[in-house]
């Protein structure tokens, strides 16, 4: 049978050839020989031999027709439906130095061209608010209040006033560990030198610390700091909302997927192409290398993270650790923790309780954090893993803590 | 047998095929073109300006001249690296081979990146 079909198949891819005017008397004889010489058949009922030359029978052409009809309407229904179909989803990416950091903006996009300037566009807002928040730029907002302190009541921006309220707030429910008006001991050291500050500089400076004296007026839109010699830090939660303002952008420019990541501070919405959430690795504070850099991963979607570590910015002196998360009550660097990450919905609060809960340590901290239903991994001064009932089986560890 | 008689004996279900085939190589153009990987970028970044884009592929030592001084880059076997660097923390010499993702050297300004591959095959991003 299979051999019947193939000698089929042959004679007919011939009979186009074969049909052609002209093709008469002996060199069809020569031809039919020819077929036969090498070992070919035709089945009657599919072909016939006419006088002269060798024609399709009608239930060929019916059928040649027919195949022929089909691959049209099946290439023209390919293309209505390449056509038709939405653009495949992918990933673009930029990555830039804003706020002394990396900054990445990655977003999902069927359209390059949309997908730049939805990203152009988060970069420039994060920009503008460096401008506003940037401690060591004269120019900006929150110099303009520590200039004024102790002197005059300041009128602010909108988000200036976002930032204060939201730090605020977190100091209210850290105790005061966090605190943005830190300023005046952040600056007495410097851990690229290596400079420790005398412990009567720290305590002369101390006094200028305190949140309380921190008045803002939400109706009149302004700040001020009750004493002169006062300095708002906003370091420890400006990234985290630059990453929520980011996001906003984003979304305002039609992306309905992405990651904002300022330094530690993630914000992820949406899903990627595949349909997954977005992978978050978590630093491991005691890495030796490349191959356990990261602790644990998490899959977050429509989501923020943030992580302080004492291992950013540190030196040692003495067989002491100093690191940039400074106690405000101490006026030294917090030995509780090596690392905390937290979770919620907005990186503002997961950047501003991350260096409270640092602070605070793992038992104060853990119940900080299930008081207000936020999510968090703690790794304490001896390297042991704390982490939020909610999270427990979403955490991948990579390696044992 | 001659042209103008091989013409003459094509039939309409011919031009629909030879058509068709015309169409379908275009198509399969765009497809390569569309599903294939396109090769990696190295983008170089001097204070916010876009100063190199390289192809990974291409062994090289490129240097750079940022504010504190110059940073050096060498690009090797598909990956790449900071050599030398003004710095004082060295962080992105620490940082070593990179083969994804991105090296900074925030007080040159310097920002290496890696363009058209994926960050990791492990994470989409890192806090800490």
């Amino acid at each position: 049978m299979k051999n019947k079909f193939k000698v089929t198949k042959e004679f007919i891819s011939k009979t186009t050839f074969l049909s052609f005017p002209g093709l008469t008397g002996e060199s069809r004889t020569a031809m039919d020989a020819r077929l036969r010489t090498s070992g070919m058949t035709y089945r009657e009922d599919t072909c016939a031999l006419t006088n002269n030359r060798i024609s399709k029978s009608p239930k060929l052409k019916v059928q040649t027709k027919t195949v022929f009809c089909l691959l049209l309407a099946a290439y023209c229904l390919f293309v209505f439906l390449c056509a038709c179909a939405p653009q495949k989803e992918k990933v673009y990416r930029k990555s830039k130095i804003l706020m002394d950091t990396l900054v990445t903006v990655t977003c999902v996009s069927n359209s390059k061209e949309n997908a730049e300037k939805a990203i152009d566009a988060a970069l420039a807002e994060i920009e503008k608010l460096d401008r506003l928040l940037n401690f060591f730029s004269p120019e900006s907002e929150v110099s303009h209040i520590n200039k004024n302190a102790g002197i005059s009541v300041i009128k602010v921006s909108p988000d200036m006033l976002d930032v204060l309220d939201m730090s605020l707030m977190v100091s209210k429910n850290t105790e005061g560990a966090f605190d943005v008006t830190i300023g005046p001991v952040i600056t007495l050291y410097d851990f690229y030198k290596k400079i420790k500050p005398e412990e009567s500089v720290i305590k002369k400076n101390l006094s200028f610390v305190n949140y309380r004296d921190l008045i803002i007026d939400r109706n009149e839109s302004t700040a001020f700091l009750k004493k002169k010699g006062m300095l708002i830090d906003l370091g420890g939660i400006s990234k985290g909302y630059a990453a929520d303002k980011a996001v906003e952008v984003l979304k305002r420019n039609g992306i309905h997927a992405g990651l904002v990541s300022v330094a530690g501070d993630i914000k992820a919405f949406g899903l990627k192409p595949d349909g997954r959430p977005w992978k978050i690795g978590i630093r491991n504070p005691r890495a030796k290398g490349q191959e356990d850099d990261i602790l644990a991963t998490i899959e977050l979607r429509d989501m923020a993270i943030s992580t302080s570590g004492d291992y950013e910015r540190f030196f040692i002196l003495n067989g002491r650790r100093y690191h940039h998360i400074l106690n405000p009550k101490t006026g030294y660097s917090a030995e509780r923790s090596q690392s905390v990450s937290i979770i919620t919905h907005r990186a503002a609060f997961t950047d501003a309780f991350a260096t409270g809960v640092f602070i605070l340590g793992p038992e104060k901290g853990m119940r900080v954090l299930e008081k207000l239903g936020f999510d968090g991994v703690i790794v304490d001064s001896q390297g042991e893993v704390h982490i939020t009932p909610n999270i427990r089986g979403k955490l991948e560890f990579k390696r044992t803590p | 047998m001659n042209l103008k008689g091989l013409l003459s004996s094509i039939t309409i279900a011919d031009k629909i095929l030879l058509s068709l085939l015309i169409l379908l190589s275009f198509s399969g153009i765009l497809f390569i073109k569309e599903v294939l990987p396109k090769g990696c970028e190295v983008q170089i970044e001097v204070n916010g300006r876009l100063v190199y884009v390289l192809p990974i592929e291409d062994n090289r030592i490129v240097s750079v001249k940022g504010p504190e001084g110059r940073t050096v880059i060498e690009i090797k076997d598909n990956r790449l690296r900071v050599t030398e660097s003004p710095c004082h923390n060295k962080l992105c010499i620490k940082q070593g081979w990179i083969e994804s993702g991105a090296i900074v050297c925030l007080p040159n300004r310097v920002l290496i990146t890696i363009g058209n591959r994926e960050y990791s095959n492990i994470v989409d991003a890192i806090t800490g």
